[in-house]
Protein backbone atom coordinates (compact mmCIF):
# COMPACT_ATOMS: atom_id res chain seq x y z
CA UNK A 1 0.00 0.00 0.00
CA UNK A 2 2.74 2.18 1.21
CA UNK A 3 4.46 1.66 -2.20
CA UNK A 4 1.03 3.03 -3.98
CA UNK A 5 0.82 5.72 -1.87
CA UNK A 6 4.64 6.57 -3.23
CA UNK A 7 4.66 10.08 -4.85
CA UNK A 8 6.48 10.22 -8.29
CA UNK A 9 8.97 12.21 -9.07
CA UNK A 10 8.17 16.19 -9.95
CA UNK A 11 8.16 16.53 -13.71
CA UNK A 12 10.74 19.50 -14.74
CA UNK A 13 12.36 20.46 -17.94
CA UNK A 14 15.01 17.91 -17.72
CA UNK A 15 12.74 14.76 -17.22
CA UNK A 16 13.11 12.76 -20.60
CA UNK A 17 10.57 11.83 -22.65
CA UNK A 18 11.52 8.37 -22.08
CA UNK A 19 9.71 9.02 -18.29
CA UNK A 20 7.25 10.91 -19.29
CA UNK A 21 6.10 8.26 -22.13
CA UNK A 22 6.03 5.57 -19.11
CA UNK A 23 4.01 7.69 -16.81
CA UNK A 24 1.64 8.87 -19.19
CA UNK A 25 0.99 5.37 -20.13
CA UNK A 26 0.26 4.51 -16.23
CA UNK A 27 -2.29 7.02 -16.55
CA UNK A 28 -0.48 9.99 -15.49
CA UNK A 29 -2.06 13.35 -17.41
CA UNK A 30 0.72 15.68 -16.27
CA UNK A 31 2.98 13.74 -18.01
CA UNK A 32 1.05 13.73 -21.23
CA UNK A 33 0.70 17.42 -20.72
CA UNK A 34 4.38 17.96 -19.90
CA UNK A 35 5.07 15.87 -23.50
CA UNK A 36 2.23 17.88 -25.36
CA UNK A 37 4.13 21.25 -23.77
CA UNK A 38 7.33 19.98 -24.86
CA UNK A 39 6.57 18.85 -28.31
CA UNK A 40 3.56 21.50 -29.47
CA UNK A 41 5.49 23.81 -30.99
CA UNK A 42 7.49 21.34 -33.57
CA UNK A 43 4.08 19.78 -34.19
CA UNK A 44 2.24 22.43 -34.78
CA UNK A 45 4.97 24.03 -37.43
CA UNK A 46 5.36 20.84 -39.13
CA UNK A 47 1.69 20.87 -39.78
CA UNK A 48 1.50 24.32 -40.86
CA UNK A 49 4.16 24.38 -43.41
CA UNK A 50 2.20 20.93 -44.55
CA UNK A 51 -1.30 22.19 -44.48
CA UNK A 52 -0.41 25.96 -45.37
CA UNK A 53 -2.76 27.76 -43.17
CA UNK A 54 -2.57 28.44 -39.69
CA UNK A 55 -6.15 26.65 -38.91
CA UNK A 56 -5.97 23.85 -40.15
CA UNK A 57 -2.59 23.60 -38.67
CA UNK A 58 -4.40 24.33 -35.39
CA UNK A 59 -6.91 21.58 -35.61
CA UNK A 60 -4.45 19.26 -36.93
CA UNK A 61 -2.40 19.42 -34.17
CA UNK A 62 -5.18 18.80 -31.59
CA UNK A 63 -6.25 16.19 -33.52
CA UNK A 64 -2.87 14.83 -33.67
CA UNK A 65 -2.31 14.68 -29.70
CA UNK A 66 -5.52 13.60 -29.17
CA UNK A 67 -4.50 10.14 -31.54
CA UNK A 68 -1.02 10.62 -29.62
CA UNK A 69 -2.89 9.94 -26.30
CA UNK A 70 -5.49 7.26 -27.41
CA UNK A 71 -2.49 5.31 -28.97
CA UNK A 72 -0.06 6.17 -26.49
CA UNK A 73 0.11 2.64 -24.57
CA UNK A 74 0.98 1.25 -28.49
CA UNK A 75 4.46 2.61 -28.22
CA UNK A 76 6.61 0.70 -27.49
CA UNK A 77 9.83 2.80 -28.35
CA UNK A 78 9.46 5.41 -24.87
CA UNK A 79 12.32 7.41 -26.21
CA UNK A 80 11.20 7.88 -29.73
CA UNK A 81 7.97 9.88 -28.91
CA UNK A 82 8.83 12.75 -31.51
CA UNK A 83 9.11 11.01 -34.26
CA UNK A 84 6.09 8.64 -33.29
CA UNK A 85 3.96 11.76 -33.13
CA UNK A 86 5.29 13.61 -36.62
CA UNK A 87 4.29 10.48 -38.01
CA UNK A 88 0.75 10.50 -36.66
CA UNK A 89 0.87 13.98 -37.28
CA UNK A 90 2.03 13.87 -41.21
CA UNK A 91 -0.80 10.65 -41.53
CA UNK A 92 -3.23 13.38 -39.68
CA UNK A 93 -2.06 16.24 -42.54
CA UNK A 94 -2.19 14.01 -44.84
CA UNK A 95 -5.99 12.72 -44.30
CA UNK A 96 -6.87 16.48 -43.92
CA UNK A 97 -5.13 16.80 -48.08
CA UNK A 98 -7.19 14.16 -48.99
CA UNK A 99 -3.93 12.91 -50.72
CA UNK A 100 -4.41 10.61 -53.51
CA UNK A 101 -2.11 7.38 -53.82
CA UNK A 102 -0.72 9.10 -57.07
CA UNK A 103 0.59 12.12 -55.38
CA UNK A 104 3.92 9.69 -55.86
CA UNK A 105 7.14 10.30 -54.84
CA UNK A 106 8.27 11.61 -58.10
CA UNK A 107 5.94 14.11 -58.57
CA UNK A 108 8.01 17.20 -58.93
CA UNK A 109 10.90 14.97 -60.45
CA UNK A 110 11.38 17.29 -63.74
CA UNK A 111 11.89 19.92 -61.59
CA UNK A 112 14.98 18.74 -60.38
CA UNK A 113 18.02 21.09 -60.95
CA UNK A 114 21.07 19.87 -63.01
CA UNK A 115 23.21 22.79 -62.79
CA UNK A 116 25.50 23.85 -59.56
CA UNK A 117 23.86 25.91 -57.50
CA UNK A 118 25.51 28.70 -55.87
CA UNK A 119 25.94 28.61 -52.00
CA UNK A 120 24.47 31.07 -49.62
CA UNK A 121 26.89 32.64 -46.69
CA UNK A 122 25.40 31.22 -43.49
CA UNK A 123 27.09 33.76 -41.49
CA UNK A 124 24.41 36.70 -40.81
CA UNK A 125 21.78 34.89 -42.92
CA UNK A 126 18.43 36.95 -41.36
CA UNK A 127 15.06 34.85 -41.39
CA UNK A 128 13.30 38.31 -42.13
CA UNK A 129 9.39 38.79 -42.97
CA UNK A 130 10.17 38.82 -46.49
CA UNK A 131 12.69 36.13 -46.56
CA UNK A 132 10.05 34.05 -44.41
CA UNK A 133 7.69 34.61 -47.11
CA UNK A 134 9.69 33.28 -49.90
CA UNK A 135 11.01 30.01 -47.53
CA UNK A 136 7.37 29.15 -47.10
CA UNK A 137 6.57 29.37 -50.95
CA UNK A 138 9.78 27.82 -51.72
CA UNK A 139 8.78 24.66 -49.22
CA UNK A 140 4.56 24.61 -50.77
CA UNK A 141 6.86 23.96 -54.42
CA UNK A 142 7.12 20.68 -53.07
CA UNK A 143 5.17 17.94 -53.03
CA UNK A 144 3.53 17.13 -50.14
CA UNK A 145 4.85 13.75 -49.26
CA UNK A 146 8.21 15.10 -49.85
CA UNK A 147 7.52 18.24 -48.13
CA UNK A 148 7.00 16.08 -44.97
CA UNK A 149 9.96 14.17 -45.47
CA UNK A 150 12.24 17.04 -45.85
CA UNK A 151 10.98 19.15 -42.73
CA UNK A 152 10.96 16.01 -40.39
CA UNK A 153 14.63 15.99 -41.45
CA UNK A 154 15.70 19.40 -41.53
CA UNK A 155 13.36 21.13 -39.56
CA UNK A 156 13.00 18.25 -36.33
CA UNK A 157 16.03 16.59 -36.62
CA UNK A 158 14.55 13.01 -36.87
CA UNK A 159 16.95 10.85 -38.10
CA UNK A 160 16.84 9.12 -41.45
CA UNK A 161 15.80 5.60 -40.39
CA UNK A 162 12.79 7.16 -37.87
CA UNK A 163 11.78 8.84 -41.26
CA UNK A 164 12.09 5.55 -42.96
CA UNK A 165 9.61 3.89 -40.78
CA UNK A 166 7.02 6.80 -40.84
CA UNK A 167 6.92 6.57 -44.31
CA UNK A 168 7.58 2.69 -44.81
CA UNK A 169 10.24 3.65 -47.17
CA UNK A 170 13.41 2.25 -47.41
CA UNK A 171 16.42 4.32 -46.44
CA UNK A 172 18.38 4.60 -49.49
CA UNK A 173 14.48 6.01 -50.17
CA UNK A 174 14.38 8.62 -47.81
CA UNK A 175 17.81 10.11 -48.76
CA UNK A 176 17.01 10.19 -51.97
CA UNK A 177 13.71 12.24 -51.66
CA UNK A 178 15.26 14.68 -49.42
CA UNK A 179 18.02 14.89 -50.94
CA UNK A 180 16.01 15.68 -53.86
CA UNK A 181 13.46 17.82 -52.24
CA UNK A 182 17.16 19.79 -50.99
CA UNK A 183 18.02 20.48 -54.45
CA UNK A 184 14.52 22.43 -55.31
CA UNK A 185 14.26 24.14 -52.08
CA UNK A 186 17.87 25.44 -52.67
CA UNK A 187 16.99 26.54 -56.08
CA UNK A 188 13.79 28.79 -55.18
CA UNK A 189 15.49 30.69 -51.98
CA UNK A 190 18.72 31.24 -54.08
CA UNK A 191 17.76 34.09 -55.29
CA UNK A 192 16.47 35.67 -51.97
CA UNK A 193 19.36 34.61 -49.97
CA UNK A 194 21.91 38.01 -49.44
CA UNK A 195 25.77 36.89 -49.94
CA UNK A 196 27.53 34.25 -51.85
CA UNK A 197 30.36 32.04 -51.37
CA UNK A 198 32.88 30.33 -53.73
CA UNK B 1 38.19 12.22 -49.44
CA UNK B 2 35.94 9.29 -51.53
CA UNK B 3 32.95 10.82 -49.59
CA UNK B 4 33.82 14.58 -50.76
CA UNK B 5 30.39 16.72 -50.90
CA UNK B 6 28.39 13.71 -49.04
CA UNK B 7 25.13 15.40 -47.36
CA UNK B 8 24.89 12.75 -45.45
CA UNK B 9 28.74 12.71 -44.41
CA UNK B 10 28.70 16.14 -43.78
CA UNK B 11 25.41 16.72 -41.84
CA UNK B 12 27.18 15.23 -38.94
CA UNK B 13 29.01 18.59 -38.39
CA UNK B 14 25.70 20.40 -37.70
CA UNK B 15 25.31 18.06 -34.39
CA UNK B 16 28.80 17.51 -33.60
CA UNK B 17 32.10 18.79 -34.10
CA UNK B 18 34.33 16.67 -36.56
CA UNK B 19 38.00 18.53 -36.38
CA UNK B 20 39.39 16.52 -39.64
CA UNK B 21 36.09 16.44 -41.34
CA UNK B 22 36.11 20.39 -40.82
CA UNK B 23 39.32 21.06 -41.39
CA UNK B 24 38.74 19.00 -44.76
CA UNK B 25 35.96 21.06 -45.72
CA UNK B 26 37.43 24.38 -45.38
CA UNK B 27 40.20 22.83 -48.07
CA UNK B 28 37.82 21.24 -50.42
CA UNK B 29 35.50 23.40 -52.36
CA UNK B 30 32.82 20.44 -52.93
CA UNK B 31 32.76 20.22 -49.08
CA UNK B 32 32.81 23.57 -48.33
CA UNK B 33 29.55 24.46 -51.02
CA UNK B 34 27.36 21.64 -49.03
CA UNK B 35 28.47 22.77 -45.70
CA UNK B 36 27.58 26.18 -46.65
CA UNK B 37 23.93 25.30 -47.88
CA UNK B 38 23.98 22.73 -44.69
CA UNK B 39 24.60 25.88 -42.38
CA UNK B 40 22.49 28.25 -43.89
CA UNK B 41 19.27 25.76 -44.43
CA UNK B 42 19.56 25.13 -40.42
CA UNK B 43 20.04 28.76 -39.71
CA UNK B 44 16.74 29.02 -41.33
CA UNK B 45 14.94 26.61 -40.21
CA UNK B 46 16.32 27.86 -36.71
CA UNK B 47 15.37 31.18 -37.02
CA UNK B 48 11.55 30.08 -37.83
CA UNK B 49 11.15 28.24 -34.62
CA UNK B 50 9.75 29.00 -31.37
CA UNK B 51 7.38 31.50 -33.06
CA UNK B 52 4.29 29.92 -33.35
CA UNK B 53 1.33 30.87 -30.57
CA UNK B 54 0.43 27.44 -28.90
CA UNK B 55 -1.07 27.81 -25.67
CA UNK B 56 -4.67 28.11 -26.69
CA UNK B 57 -4.27 24.24 -28.46
CA UNK B 58 -4.64 21.84 -25.22
CA UNK B 59 -7.87 22.85 -24.16
CA UNK B 60 -8.75 21.60 -27.82
CA UNK B 61 -7.01 18.29 -27.07
CA UNK B 62 -8.58 17.51 -23.84
CA UNK B 63 -12.33 18.38 -25.57
CA UNK B 64 -11.48 15.56 -28.12
CA UNK B 65 -14.21 12.53 -28.14
CA UNK B 66 -13.22 11.11 -24.73
CA UNK B 67 -13.98 7.85 -26.33
CA UNK B 68 -10.70 8.15 -28.45
CA UNK B 69 -9.03 8.51 -25.09
CA UNK B 70 -9.15 5.89 -22.71
CA UNK B 71 -7.62 3.14 -24.74
CA UNK B 72 -7.72 -0.74 -23.19
CA UNK B 73 -9.91 0.03 -20.63
CA UNK B 74 -13.01 1.78 -22.73
CA UNK B 75 -12.43 -0.87 -25.52
CA UNK B 76 -12.78 -3.41 -22.46
CA UNK B 77 -15.97 -2.11 -21.40
CA UNK B 78 -17.18 -1.24 -24.79
CA UNK B 79 -17.13 -4.99 -25.69
CA UNK B 80 -18.66 -5.91 -22.36
CA UNK B 81 -21.33 -3.60 -23.07
CA UNK B 82 -21.98 -4.87 -26.50
CA UNK B 83 -21.80 -8.39 -25.34
CA UNK B 84 -24.64 -7.11 -22.61
CA UNK B 85 -26.54 -5.52 -24.86
CA UNK B 86 -26.92 -8.24 -27.44
CA UNK B 87 -27.65 -11.06 -25.19
CA UNK B 88 -30.59 -9.00 -23.24
CA UNK B 89 -31.77 -7.20 -26.58
CA UNK B 90 -35.09 -8.70 -28.19
CA UNK B 91 -34.51 -10.27 -31.72
CA UNK B 92 -35.38 -7.81 -34.01
CA UNK B 93 -34.33 -6.48 -37.36
CA UNK B 94 -31.19 -3.87 -37.55
CA UNK B 95 -32.02 -1.04 -39.02
CA UNK B 96 -29.03 0.16 -41.41
CA UNK B 97 -27.61 3.06 -39.09
CA UNK B 98 -27.24 0.64 -35.82
CA UNK B 99 -24.22 -1.22 -34.84
CA UNK B 100 -20.99 -0.20 -33.85
CA UNK B 101 -21.59 3.61 -33.27
CA UNK B 102 -24.13 2.77 -30.57
CA UNK B 103 -21.17 1.00 -28.67
CA UNK B 104 -18.96 3.96 -28.84
CA UNK B 105 -21.78 6.16 -28.01
CA UNK B 106 -23.02 4.49 -24.91
CA UNK B 107 -19.75 4.20 -23.42
CA UNK B 108 -18.64 7.80 -23.88
CA UNK B 109 -18.78 9.07 -20.25
CA UNK B 110 -19.96 12.37 -21.94
CA UNK B 111 -22.87 10.98 -22.49
CA UNK B 112 -25.66 11.24 -20.55
CA UNK B 113 -28.76 8.51 -20.73
CA UNK B 114 -30.10 8.82 -16.95
CA UNK B 115 -33.07 10.04 -18.17
CA UNK B 116 -33.52 7.82 -20.93
CA UNK B 117 -36.51 5.17 -20.49
CA UNK B 118 -34.78 1.59 -20.90
CA UNK B 119 -31.35 3.02 -19.72
CA UNK B 120 -29.21 2.73 -16.96
CA UNK B 121 -25.62 3.61 -15.78
CA UNK B 122 -23.44 0.59 -15.20
CA UNK B 123 -21.46 -0.29 -12.46
CA UNK B 124 -18.26 1.25 -13.35
CA UNK B 125 -20.15 4.56 -13.20
CA UNK B 126 -18.16 4.89 -17.18
CA UNK B 127 -20.95 4.32 -19.51
CA UNK B 128 -24.95 3.06 -19.72
CA UNK B 129 -26.43 0.29 -21.03
CA UNK B 130 -29.49 0.37 -23.43
CA UNK B 131 -32.26 -1.22 -24.63
CA UNK B 132 -31.14 -2.03 -28.06
CA UNK B 133 -34.61 -0.23 -29.28
CA UNK B 134 -32.72 3.28 -28.57
CA UNK B 135 -32.55 4.16 -32.19
CA UNK B 136 -28.14 5.16 -33.23
CA UNK B 137 -29.39 8.42 -34.71
CA UNK B 138 -30.93 9.59 -31.12
CA UNK B 139 -26.76 7.96 -29.78
CA UNK B 140 -24.99 10.00 -32.41
CA UNK B 141 -26.87 13.19 -31.72
CA UNK B 142 -26.23 13.58 -27.93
Amino acid sequence: MLKLLKRLPAITPETPDEALVRRAQGGESAAFKALFERHVVAVRRFLRDLLRTPDAADDATQETFARAHAQLVKLPDHDRFKAWVLGIARNVAFEAMRVRRHDALDEDDDALPVAVIPSPDPEGLLLDAELEKHFAHALGTLSETRRAALLMRLDHGLAYEDIAQAFGWTLPTVKNEIHRARLKLRVALLPHLKGERP
Amino acid sequence: MSRCGRTSHLESLLRHDEPELRAHAKQCALCRHELNWLESEAALFRQRAGRDEVAHLWSGVVRQPPRRRFGLLMAGLATAAAVLLLLAAPRTARTADEGPLETDALMSPALNFDDEPGCSRLPSGLGFTCQSSLPASVLASR
